[in-house]
């Protein structure tokens, strides 16, 4: 798809995703996943040589955190890191954004964060999901 | 110069028409409900130089008025008023909107140089009383957006029409 056709949906996904976060809609995350797709198919067709690029990247990211879905965004900012052409500003925007992320969380469960870090908790969660409940216990 | 808000789709192609619909439904609501009619006069600061328009739009209905949000009003209808302002006296075409953490909420692209420039913009509206604190503090934050070659604000107040366009210092991509 050409980007004029992605930049048309992004900015209405963006849009959609923008309200349904001011009216604490349940869907707002779903919405947010759909802005991370199509910022991911950006990124796909802008080089991270220009700014546009650079914003798709740093908006795949970032709305895949307001997805709730923080593997897609680590893993996501580690494949944008590793561009040959990524300058360092953007990969120094990429750490930061997961650190920001990641200090969120550990200030919304205060209690938890005491015990084990979020990096602990995250590394829990991504084996849990590739395992299953009893891989676990494995 | 007239601003019809009805063009506000023809002027910015990439500009989903729903979305174009709600944000110039919005600005009529906006500038009905503080007693304007279509024609309305409207003052313009374009950094710094002032000027005026005739703003222009089909008619709301203010019955709708209860089933939006009345600060969204403010915001959407101000966005739909900068950007037709902006198209119309810099010629800029949406790229896209951007999310909130870039600190501005459209990039838009300036061909008029012959180079293509990106421009951030951050817009915000004002129901009542001065737009110029309001204006400053918009300047402030997209100052912080990286990656675009120039970075605007965009005020709207509805009291008595006025709209300021400015500019903060131009700087180098990414720093």
């Amino acid at each position: 798809m050409e980007a004029d056709s992605l930049n048309s949906l992004v900015t209405g996904a963006i849009w959609r995703a923008e309200q349904l976060e001011a009216h604490n809609i349940k869907s707002a995350p779903q919405a947010w996943a759909e802005v991370s797709s199509l910022e991911e198919e950006l990124a796909k067709v802008l080089p991270v040589s220009g700014p546009e690029g650079r914003i798709a990247r740093r908006g795949a990211v970032r709305a895949a955190l307001k997805a709730g879905d923080y593997a897609r965004a680590e893993a996501m900012a580690g494949c944008y890191s590793a561009e040959d052409a990524a300058p360092k500003s953007l990969k120094t925007e990429l750490a930061k954004i997961l650190e920001e992320d990641t200090r969120a969380m550990a200030r919304r469960f205060r209690y938890a964060a005491r015990h084990h870090s979020p990096r602990e908790a995250r590394d829990l969660a991504r084996r849990f999901r590739q395992a299953g409940a009893f891989g676990l216990a494995a | 110069m007239d601003i019809n808000l009805a063009q506000l789709r023809e002027m910015h192609a990439r500009l989903p028409a729903d979305l174009a619909l709600v944000m110039v439904g919005r600005a009529m609501l906006a500038l009905e409900r503080s007693g304007h009619k279509s024609g309305v006069p409207l003052s313009l600061d374009l950094e710094r130089i002032l000027s005026s328009g005739l703003l222009i739009w089909p008619g709301a209905a203010l019955s709708e008025l209860d089933q939006h949000d009345y600060n969204r009003i403010t915001e959407d209808g101000a966005e739909a008023v900068v950007l037709a302002v902006a198209h119309r006296h810099r010629a800029w075409c949406i790229v896209r909107r951007m999310q909130r953490e870039e600190y501005a909420d459209w990039l838009l692209e300036d061909t008029a140089g012959g180079r293509r420039q990106v421009v951030a913009l951050e817009v915000s509206g004002v129901d009542r009383g001065s737009i110029l604190a309001r204006l400053g503090m918009k300047l402030t934050q997209v100052a912080k957006s990286v990656d675009a070659d120039q970075r605007w604000a965009g005020v709207v107040g509805f009291e008595r029409p006025i709209m300021a366009l400015h500019s903060t210092k131009r700087r180098k991509r990414g720093s």
